[in-house]
């Protein structure tokens, strides 16, 4: 029982296919940016694609956090993890990763200890049944994974763990956001915002899309009746004529969100001043560093770390694709020299990378004949 | 946190509804379909046996109002 049987009722959707065909106008194509990686999976997995006129063209957005990790990153966690006496922790979607010297895996089989772990307080046990080892955390994600860090860094602190350390690659959800708005020649008319980011900070944090650059968001649940009606609210609002922040996914999300979390995130950690992203550069204030008071357990004061900024494989287009200026198949080594089984751009790592739903669930209906000449 | 195929294997941005077995602390037992998992409930502390929660990385996000 997964709680969710009626967010998957067929007559349900069908009848939201429906009405999201009654409130296009024949010949003018709106564009719908998901922003959340977690929207794209599911859109290709239940196929809802399918589901929408010609009129409805999904764009695929920069919210898969293991697809903005830049490459430089990666390579100072293999620095943290190939030091003498350090375990390197993260997620299992980062072991694949490709850095400049290879992918964290790669440098397990060298002999690095690196292992999988889910969640930021595994690694923290980790570091207490090890007392001889360092362990540190490779820390990613937005502010849906920033309070499982939060917590574990205030418990550290609380036990006095004296042998665990996180390497911070926390961002927030706002830059990357402004920043696809403020893209020359943007194709984006409305935005499905991020269920689970949001549950966190609430509805009120998309306010400036509307209010300072006219564009309507509804924040959405995950089911395939969730975005099918957050795609109808978005369009409902452009038949009235309306521009504001909605909320569909309101069995979770609050206007406000979880004062707890975003407590604890302000407690450990803070803005740094710029971050490199993949595909849309250096961002002000976009990410997150490990507070002073808490210093004791950050990997960037304890590791000297070689901190170099790595170019993206020439062939890889996953700026292009992360910003929804082209569409996966329109990148020439997409299923050629850039599978799931061998990822060159980190759209193709995680499940929730644009190029990786892409090639799972819609390759064959995507074939890259279709691609645009000289794509 | 969750091994749905239709979820991520890992981690990334995605979280799972699951509903609380019981709460000892602040750790409540959570059911996954047929599995059983704990996370930490620092940041929704009045989680009781029979909410739906919100689990993320090993912690629970935000409790899930139902309709009645």
């Amino acid at each position: 029982m997964r709680y969710v049987d009626e967010y998957r009722d067929p007559a349900l959707a069908r009848s939201l296919s429906a009405e999201i065909r009654s409130l296009v106008t024949p010949g003018e194509v709106v564009r719908v940016m998901e922003v959340c990686g977690g929207h794209t999976h599911a859109i290709y997995r239940h196929g809802l694609e399918e589901l929408l006129p010609d009129e409805l063209e999904l764009v695929h957005g920069p919210g898969c956090p293991v697809c903005v990790i830049p490459m430089g990153r990666v390579d100072d966690a293999i620095a943290i993890a190939e030091t003498e006496g350090v375990t390197l922790a993260t997620f299992g979607d980062m072991l694949r990763v490709p850095g400049g010297r290879g992918s964290l895996l790669e440098a397990k089989a060298r002999g690095a200890d690196v292992r999988m772990v889910y969640s930021p307080l595994d690694a923290l046990a980790l570091a207490a049944q090890e007392p001889d080892r360092h362990v540190c955390f490779f820390a990613i994600g937005f502010e849906t994974t920033a309070p499982a860090t939060a917590v574990t860094l205030l418990r550290a602190g609380q036990d006095e763990t004296p042998n665990f350390s996180v390497f911070c690659n926390h961002v927030l959800i706002e830059p990357p956001l402004r920043a696809i708005l403020e893209t020359p020649g943007l194709r984006v008319d409305a935005f499905v915002g991020p269920g689970h980011v949001s549950s966190v900070i609430g509805t009120d944090a998309y306010r400036f899309i509307p209010e300072e650059y006219g564009r309507p968001v509804v924040v959405s649940a995950f089911e395939p009746v969730d975005l099918l009606q957050s795609i109808a609210m978005l369009l409902r609002q452009r038949v009235e004529g309306r521009c504001e922040v909605e909320n569909q996914y309101t069995r979770v999300v609050r206007r406000d969100g979880n004062e707890r979390a975003v407590a604890a995130i302000a407690e450990t950690m803070e803005p740094r001043e710029d971050f490199e992203w993949r595909g849309l550069g250096v961002l002000p204030a976009s990410a997150l560093q490990v507070r002073e008071p808490f210093a004791a357990f950050d990997a960037e004061r304890l590791f000297a770390l070689p901190g170099a900024r790595i170019e993206d494989p020439k062939a890889c287009r996953c700026g292009e694709v992360l910003t929804g200026q082209i569409k996966p198949w329109e990148c020439g080594v997409f299923g050629t020299a850039c599978t799931p089984e061998r990822p060159l751009g980190t759209c193709m790592v995680s499940s929730e990378g644009a190029c990786a739903a892409y090639f799972s669930y819609g390759r064959l209906r995507r074939p890259r004949e279709e691609a645009p000449v000289g794509a | 946190m969750s091994l749905e195929p239709d979820r991520c294997l890992t981690c990334s941005d995605e979280a799972v509804e699951a509903r609380v077995r019981s709460v000892e602390g602040l750790e409540a037992v959570i059911a996954i379909d047929a599995r059983v998992e704990r996370v930490a409930i620092d940041l929704v502390p009045d989680a009781r046996p029979g909410d739906l929660l919100l689990c993320h990385a090993g912690i629970a996000l935000e409790r899930l109002e139902e309709a009645p």
